[in-house]
């Protein structure tokens, strides 16, 4: 009877070695590439910042938070989170806005809604590389847009080239871009909604504008919260539209960190300072979206 | 005889059907006049919106003439095609393996390293930049292939979803495969990817667009013309000839940068818009 159960713990035994092996085995490739470009990357990249480091000589010298004071004293960095706040002031009730709009349009209809949906989700699938070109002669002073309201109102838009305009220009793109990706989120979010909710409503004399604001409103929240904290991720991240349209100018005015950042690490190859700006901006970031979602997330039960 | 409400309910449906397609024609200008100005004469480009002629000249400068303006445009579109395929058949295929591993096995650490993975999804990819470069450099594969190819091999985001997916695959099937003797490797293969169609389609589309319209680690580790991928000499072509010199061949250049990923987006269309509505509940 021992002896039995004996042999079937270590039949088990084994058995569980053996997964666990064979665990350890499939994993092996993601953990040891992971460790490689990822934990190790960013062991050291905190190290950097903490040096003077010009990449190409083998010099490096511990300056302790030099980089960091540096990087906080300079009037680019704080002018790089003005430019990010402009963008997301204007980006975000744009675009929530617009494919709120969007979401609740397509939910009223039965016909070619799939029509639609790929119509405007095209423009996400577009590389940035290749509708930044495209917006930069699209939207320039004589551009085919600029012809048109000249032809309307006898004015041209300086978009790209009044330091005023610029960065809501590149908003504007950036909306054009997202406008299907966020409203597919807002329809899921509308899908889930009961419709008894709005009958209910409707039969207590609830018009659609308190409708609205009583119902649609608070119980798309988590769609919302999702919306605020992935624009104010991007609104940090924005790099190839500046880069391609108006080269941070005019006079700094589309300058964004992941510009600022690119400049001082891989054209004036300043690792260290590059890195700590890098920090510091991942930080802001992290606080922001910390603090938008704190404002906007409600518990919601429906 | 119509009725009245069913009259007022058809004339709303008319009004929204009207707003929602004057906004697609609106949002599709920007492609449409892309794909315009690649084909007209240059003088046209910035005057008219339909152009009077076609031309082929603009993609017979970019592809021909490419020596000329010292710009390989034709081995550009294979350099990125060669780097996005690359990376996101490494992306599957890792992705899958670690997937099924966390998702369907039993082993010490499992629950540690899903909760590393679910945690690198959130993580600013920024901080990882210049270090990762560094790394690039150390190893000598600055202005490399694999240089460019090394920063995107496992992607966290596809090893969830195969995590996720996996685990809704019935128990009996594994076991049946494992009685008859079947390696797990061999599951994997036979039993879970076939069921996974859908996740798979997902993974790969997702990943090969992100990964054909990459921009910034191509730009910082290519230096060669011969070695960049299309965005990024589209970039530097950009950057030399920033106004209206050129214009048409630029837009040739968007043109075949965007059609095969539009393309795969008509054909497939239904996988990008399970991903986004999977992404907006993720988050």
């Amino acid at each position: 009877m021992a002896a039995i159960a004996g042999t079937a713990s270590q039949a088990r035994l084994t058995q569980e070695r053996r997964s666990n092996w064979t665990g350890y085995l499939l994993t092996s490739p993601y953990v040891i590439y992971n460790v490689i470009f990822w934990i190790y990357p960013f062991i050291w990249g905190s190290i950097i910042a903490f040096q003077r480091w010009n990449i190409i000589s083998p010099e490096r010298e511990f300056v302790g938070l030099d980089n960091f004071i540096g990087v906080l004293k300079n009037p680019q960095f704080w002018n790089a989170l003005l430019v990010t706040f402009r963008f997301w002031i204007f980006f975000l009730p744009a675009v929530i806005i617009a494919s709120l709009g969007l979401a609740m349009l397509l939910r009223r209809v039965d016909r070619f809604r799939a029509f639609y949906i790929a119509g405007y989700l095209a423009s996400y699938t577009m590389a940035g590389v290749a509708y930044s070109v495209v917006f930069r002669l699209l939207l320039s002073g004589n551009g085919l847009i600029n012809t048109w309201i000249w032809q309307l109102f006898h004015v041209r838009v300086p978009w790209f080239t009044n330091p005023r305009i610029a960065i809501i220009s590149i908003a504007l793109v950036v909306v054009w871009k997202f406008i299907g990706y966020y409203g597919l989120i807002f329809l899921a979010g509308l899908q889930a909604i009961p419709r008894e909710l709005y009958e209910a409503a409707a039969i207590d004399g609830a018009r659609a504008w308190a409708r609205f604001w009583r119902i649609t409103i608070p119980l798309l929240n988590p769609s919302f919260t999702v919306i605020f904290v992935f624009a104010t991720i991007l609104s940090f991240g924005i790099f190839t539209e500046p880069f391609l349209i108006t080269g941070g100018g005019p006079l700094g005015s589309t300058q964004t960190f992941m510009l600022l950042i690119y400049q001082k690490t891989f054209e004036n190859l300043e690792a260290g300072y590059g890195s700590a700006m890098a920090i510091l901006m991942a930080a802001f970031s992290f606080v922001a979206t910390a603090i938008v979602r704190k404002a906007i997330e409600r518990e919601v039960a429906l | 005889m119509t009725n009245p409400r069913q009259l007022t309910k058809n004339i709303g449906q008319g009004i929204i059907h009207l707003v929602l397609m004057a906004g697609v024609l609106f949002w599709l200008i920007p492609f449409v006049w892309m794909f315009l100005a690649s084909l007209k004469p240059t003088e046209e480009i910035f005057t008219r919106f339909w152009p009077t002629r076609l031309t082929l000249e603009h993609y017979q400068l970019v592809f021909r003439g490419g020596t000329a303006l010292r710009r390989p445009f034709l081995r550009s579109v294979f350099n990125n095609l060669f780097v996005a395929a690359v990376e996101t058949a490494a992306m599957l295929i890792i992705g899958a393996i670690t997937g099924y591993a966390l998702g369907r096995l039993e082993f010490k650490g499992r629950k540690l390293l899903y909760n590393a993975i679910l945690y690198q999804m959130v993580f600013p990819g920024v901080l990882f930049l210049i270090p990762t470069f560094l790394i690039v450099i150390r190893m000598r594969l600055i202005n490399t292939y694999a240089g460019m190819i090394v920063r995107f091999l496992t992607d966290a985001t596809a090893v969830f979803l195969f995590v996720q997916f996996f685990r809704t695959i019935p128990r009996d099937l594994i076991d049946a495969a494992r009685v008859d003797g079947a390696s797990e490797l061999t599951i994997l293969g036979r039993v879970m990817i076939p069921l996974s169609g859908s996740v798979t389609a997902f993974v790969a589309l997702f990943n090969f667009q992100a990964r054909w319209n990459e921009f910034l680690w191509n730009l910082i580790v290519a230096k060669d013309y011969d070695l960049m991928t299309l965005p990024v000499l589209l970039a530097s072509f950009t950057h030399e000839y920033g106004g209206g010199q050129y214009a048409g061949a630029r837009m040739a250049g968007a043109t075949i940068l965007t059609l095969p990923i539009l393309i795969l987006f008509l054909l497939f269309r239904s996988f990008f818009e399970e991903g986004i509505v999977t992404s907006g509940l993720k988050g």
